[in-house]
């Protein structure tokens, strides 16, 4: 026990600084979301008038619609962003990663392919289809790609992950009588666990950030997400940094509460359900 | 078959949860498709009309009321207003256009107009009639090819801000109107012997290339693009200009290349004019508001013109416009529309100088008393910049390959990476490219 | 790309196609068109503004004869891809290994050393890689105790790419999360029958830790490429591909012609010559993945 002890110790020893070092940039964004603007310039960290206006003002600039409606907005966008992403990323993962079937390697390949294209030049012409389908102005090209066709990179992701996963115990469900769905439910699926938390993680994340679709999709106010609720701070020649640096930090607050909640998840892999390889 | 019926729970919550999604917001979606297709659509004598434009938020909301205001006057006439901020709605619009649903109007920048009206995306609107709303020479002024495609909304220009408290601190001679490019050039020589080491009278501006070519219009040569078409940039006044600035460079008059480059206009953390490294630079009428803001406390900011030459110097005009779409159903109406949109004073008093100084006089008159100090500022920097006011020449479409290798270049320059006559060569032949891609 | 020779005979056809049926429908009917669309661009001259027409190969041929900036962003792409991969991989491999104990609070260190990667793209970031860098920076704060004179790295040509490695290093999160996943999935016993076997920490690194972590690290290390090729928003909110186009990416030099000098077709262009590229590099990855990537589901090697 001991030794033990001086194991975490020697840990925290290590990771107390490691942490403030990564962390002090975001220390500084803190102390400069309560500063004015005529502060912003000075190289202190925390502000002499601490300007709570920031947050009140901030989250109420807008005339029609505060932060309240956009941070809704966003968090119903990506409850089934998560949802899609997730569902999509262990099927599809596991067909690439179990299954034989023809043409596998094909579609592999284009799946690969897809994320090699930079979006810039399929933007617009995936414009005009969601725009010729009637969607433009709704969350649905946002969020129909979570479930359909987008996300190669979970799908590989899980892929990956499945692959790392020795087959006895499908082989073992198999001799007694399971088909590939039952194996797919009861057998891989609580393995890949830590693999799926870590898609919804970023599905969640990244298309919290996904500035570009939002904007080209989302015309109306009352349907705009933070994201975009953020860029209203910023005008022609005049930013309002104090409120932009206030709200842009509660804009990361969600993220950062769901994977301090998630993350507890990495814990409990394979490793503890004691799953010998 | 037991194995499956989890799978088949999985599949049947899935095309639920998808059908849900879809038909969740279908609702307002294939509405507001209806509205983004037709451009406008006329269904029982009404008229709904679509119009978008960027700004501030205090823009979006006294627009949205005036927009309420037009509409309880004009019975069957609504708007479906979209609003982002500036460089969000560069991307946007572009979008829109290459689908064919550009809102009925849209504002639209001096910077960008030419571009649009060149692939016949705007209407003329030459016909309209704002004789009585808008100074003649105004309107001639952002004129394209002898034609209207834009309505315009405010006065914007260019001039000098200094900060006056640093001038008197350090027994500086102060700037007058209407001074010299020598003038303008021996106040820095004379600034530097009485500044302390790290604080600049003027800024390293050879890497934007309007800066170079204020100096070479007011000279009389005319702007880098002749009528907007030929290449024209005098190699003489163009290696005098830039060898000046390489002397400056030496003798510290100008901030070391990476000081300037970490400058950026109007943002508090960096903009050397703000933290007080830069005590002269020039400021248009639009950010007078921002550059107000940011100067730090016990500042005090004065205006003056920007250097002349025998044709003058600076600019003074319009540059945010309304633009109507020319698949518009509904060009008349739109006319109608921003006619009132700049004149009617009930309108005015919403607008205030959200769009910057408003571009009808009695409008201003009926709102001077009520502007703030930034305001005021634009105001006195349109007084100093409109004298010897040049016209405005944005460079022509067709030259962005061209401004943007200028920029990289002459940053290079500035580095000492590249010699003078290297960077010469270069923008010759991109010039050369421009001209061609304009013909 | 998968072992032909798979321990389970059967083949799958239906079943398989049924479980990648979300995203092959969505392939096709979403992703595919738009793809296309981009490639039959790529021969055009296409403003966005007016229709396209068709020049053949004319762009391609500008692309590699007359376009300086091509070879330049390309070479500062290749640069930040060959800095910014490795350190970014072995950063975040290190951490994850260090952040994979059951101590107590790690749960809050783990969410500390990850916050950064949160920020993302936001339009802060900008600000705050301004403040660490620039002159009045942090950096230079700290190099003034020892009496350096700082530069301002971020307008700076010749360290301006580095600030934004070290901010790509400085995201690391996303990595070491999938790291700090595929570590959990290893099974605890070996390493504990590798101890009684005594094992010192190294060996057990080496022959448990790095080929058990090997898919996971293969698929950090190609998504990394590809990534890092298409690296867009940081030069894009903090340098704008300056100071003297030292940090033009080529996505950036390719979202500018496309949405700023209205070249669609030109953009296109270029962006299925960066597909091909990128390619290259995944295949290569991928045929030399045999030689070092083990799968537990195909056999212990």
């Amino acid at each position: 026990m001991a030794t033990e002890a001086k194991k975490a110790w020697k840990s925290h020893l290590i990771l107390i600084p490691f942490s403030l070092l990564m962390i002090y940039p975001v220390i500084w964004w803190i102390g400069a979301s309560f500063k004015s603007t005529s502060e912003l310039s000075l190289p202190t960290i925390w502000p002499k008038q601490w300007m709570w206006e920031n947050y009140t003002e901030g989250w109420t600039f807008s005339s029609q619609y505060t932060f309240t409606t956009f941070f809704a907005n966003t968090l119903m966008m990506e409850f089934w962003n998560v949802l899609g992403g997730v569902l999509t990323a262990a099927l599809v993962g596991y067909g690439f990663a179990r299954l034989n079937f023809k043409f596998r390697n094909f579609w592999f390949a284009v799946l690969m392919m897809t994320l090699m294209l930079p979006a810039q030049v399929t933007v617009v012409p995936q414009y005009i289809l969601y725009n010729k389908l009637g969607f433009v102005d709704s969350y649905i090209p946002l969020i129909l790609p979570h479930f359909f066709g987008g996300g190669a990179f979970f799908i590989f992701l899980v892929i990956q992950f499945i692959r790392g996963i020795p087959r006895e115990l499908d082989e073992a469900a198999q001799i007694d009588g399971a088909s590939v769905y039952g194996i797919f439910f009861r057998i891989t699926m609580p393995l890949i666990k830590p693999a799926l938390y870590t898609v919804a993680i970023f599905t969640f994340l990244w298309s919290w950030d996904d500035f570009f679709s939002q904007l080209l999709y989302l015309s109306s106010v009352e349907k705009f997400t933070v994201g975009l609720g953020l860029r209203m701070f910023i005008d022609q020649f005049e930013v309002q940094w104090g409120q932009l640096l206030a709200m842009s930090l509660l804009s990361v607050l969600p993220s950062a509460i769901i994977f301090f909640l998630a993350q507890k998840h990495f814990v409990e892999g394979i490793a503890t359900t004691g799953i010998k390889g | 078959m037991k194995a499956i019926n989890p799978w088949f729970k999985l599949l049947t919550t899935a095309t639920l949860v998808s059908a849900l999604v879809i038909s969740g917001c279908s609702s307002n979606s294939t509405e507001s498709a209806n509205k983004s297709n037709s451009g406008a659509s006329k269904s029982g004598g009404s008229t709904n009309i679509k119009i978008m434009w960027w700004g501030s938020d205090q823009r979006h909301e006294a627009t949205t009321k005036a927009l309420k205001l037009y509409e309880e006057q004009h019975a069957g006439l609504t708007f479906t207003p979209e609003y982002t901020a500036w460089d969000g709605y560069w991307s946007k619009l572009p979008t829109l256009a290459a689908s064919g649903t550009l809102p009925d109007i849209m504002q639209m920048d001096a910077a960008y107009i030419q571009s649009y009206v060149k692939r016949g995306l705007l209407a003329d609107l030459s016909e309209l009639d704002l004789s009585e709303i808008v100074d003649e020479q105004v309107i001639e002024n952002v004129k394209i090819d002898g034609k209207l495609y834009g309505v315009p909304l405010s006065y914007n220009g260019q001039a000098m801000v200094y900060n006056k408290k640093a001038f008197e601190q350090y027994g500086i001679t102060l700037p007058h109107n209407n001074w010299t490019w020598e003038e303008f050039f021996e106040y820095a020589r004379e600034a530097r012997t009485k500044l302390p080491e790290d604080v600049y009278p003027i800024d390293d501006l050879r890497n934007i290339w309007e800066w170079y070519q204020f100096y070479q219009t007011s000279k009389g040569l005319g702007p880098i693009f002749k009528d907007g078409k030929t290449f024209n940039l005098d190699k003489e006044t163009w290696f005098e200009f830039n060898e000046i600035y390489a002397d400056f460079q030496k003798q510290g008059i100008v901030p070391p290349a990476d000081l300037q480059l970490y400058s950026k206009e109007n943002d508090p953390q960096t903009d050397s004019f703000a933290n007080g490294h830069v005590i002269l630079r020039g400021s248009s009428v639009g950010s007078a508001s921002a550059v107000e803001a940011l100067l730090p406390e016990g500042g005090e900011i004065a205006v003056n013109s920007y250097p002349v030459g025998n044709a003058g110097g600076g600019w003074a005009q319009s540059t945010i416009f309304f633009s109507v779409s020319a698949k518009s159903n509904n060009i008349e109406q739109a006319k109608q529309f921003l006619k009132w949109f700049i004149s009617d004073q009930e309108a005015g008093k919403l607008l205030a100088t959200t769009r910057g100084i408003p571009i009808n006089s009695d409008v201003l008159a009926s709102i001077e008393p009520n502007l703030t100090s930034g305001e005021r500022l634009g105001i006195d920097l349109l007084e100093v910049a409109k004298p010897n006011a040049l016209p405005f020449y944005p460079a022509p479409s067709g030259a962005e390959d061209f401004t943007a290798t200028y920029k990289s270049e002459m940053e290079s320059v500035m580095f000492g990476q590249t010699t003078l006559e290297q960077a010469y060569e270069t923008l010759v032949e991109k010039g050369k490219a421009a001209e061609s891609a304009i013909q | 790309m998968f072992a032909k020779q798979s321990r389970i005979k059967h083949q799958h056809n239906i079943a398989g196609y049924v479980f990648i049926s979300p995203w092959l429908i969505g392939f096709l009917l979403l992703t595919l068109w738009p793809i296309l669309q981009s490639l039959y661009l790529s021969f055009t001259q296409y403003s966005l503004l007016d229709s396209p027409t068709w020049i053949g190969s004319q762009n391609y041929e500008n692309i590699f004869q007359k376009d300086r900036l091509f070879v330049k962003s390309l070479a500062v792409t290749f640069t930040f891809v060959l800095f910014a991969v490795p350190i970014k991989l072995f950063f975040s491999l290190m951490v994850a290994m260090l952040l994979n104990r059951d101590i107590k609070g790690m749960s809050f260190y783990r969410t500390l050393i990850y916050f950064p990667s949160l920020i993302g793209g936001s339009i802060a970031v900008a600000a705050l890689w301004r403040n660490m860098f620039g002159l009045d920076g942090y950096i230079n704060h700290v190099l003034g105790w020892f009496g350096i004179e700082g530069i301002g790295w971020i307008s700076n040509p010749n360290t301006a790419l580095g600030t934004l490695v070290l901010l790509s290093a400085w995201q690391f999160g996303s990595t070491m999360v999938i790291f700090l996943a595929g570590l959990k999935q290893i099974p605890k016993d070996l390493y504990e029958s590798a101890s009684v076997d005594g094992a010192g920490v190294l060996r057990k690194f080496w022959n448990i830790t790095l080929p058990m972590l090997s898919p996971v690290m293969f698929f950090n290390l190609v998504l990394g490429i590809i990534n890092a090729f298409q690296m867009f928003t940081s030069a894009f909110v903090i340098t704008a591909g300056g100071p003297a186009n030292a940090t033009y990416m080529y996505v950036l030099f390719l979202y500018e012609k496309a949405f700023k000098q209205f070249q669609m077709g030109y953009a296109s262009a270029l962006a299925w010559i960066l597909l091909l590229i990128i390619a290259v590099f995944t295949i290569i990855n991928f045929v030399v993945s045999k030689y070092w990537v083990h799968y537990e589901s195909e056999g212990r090697g």
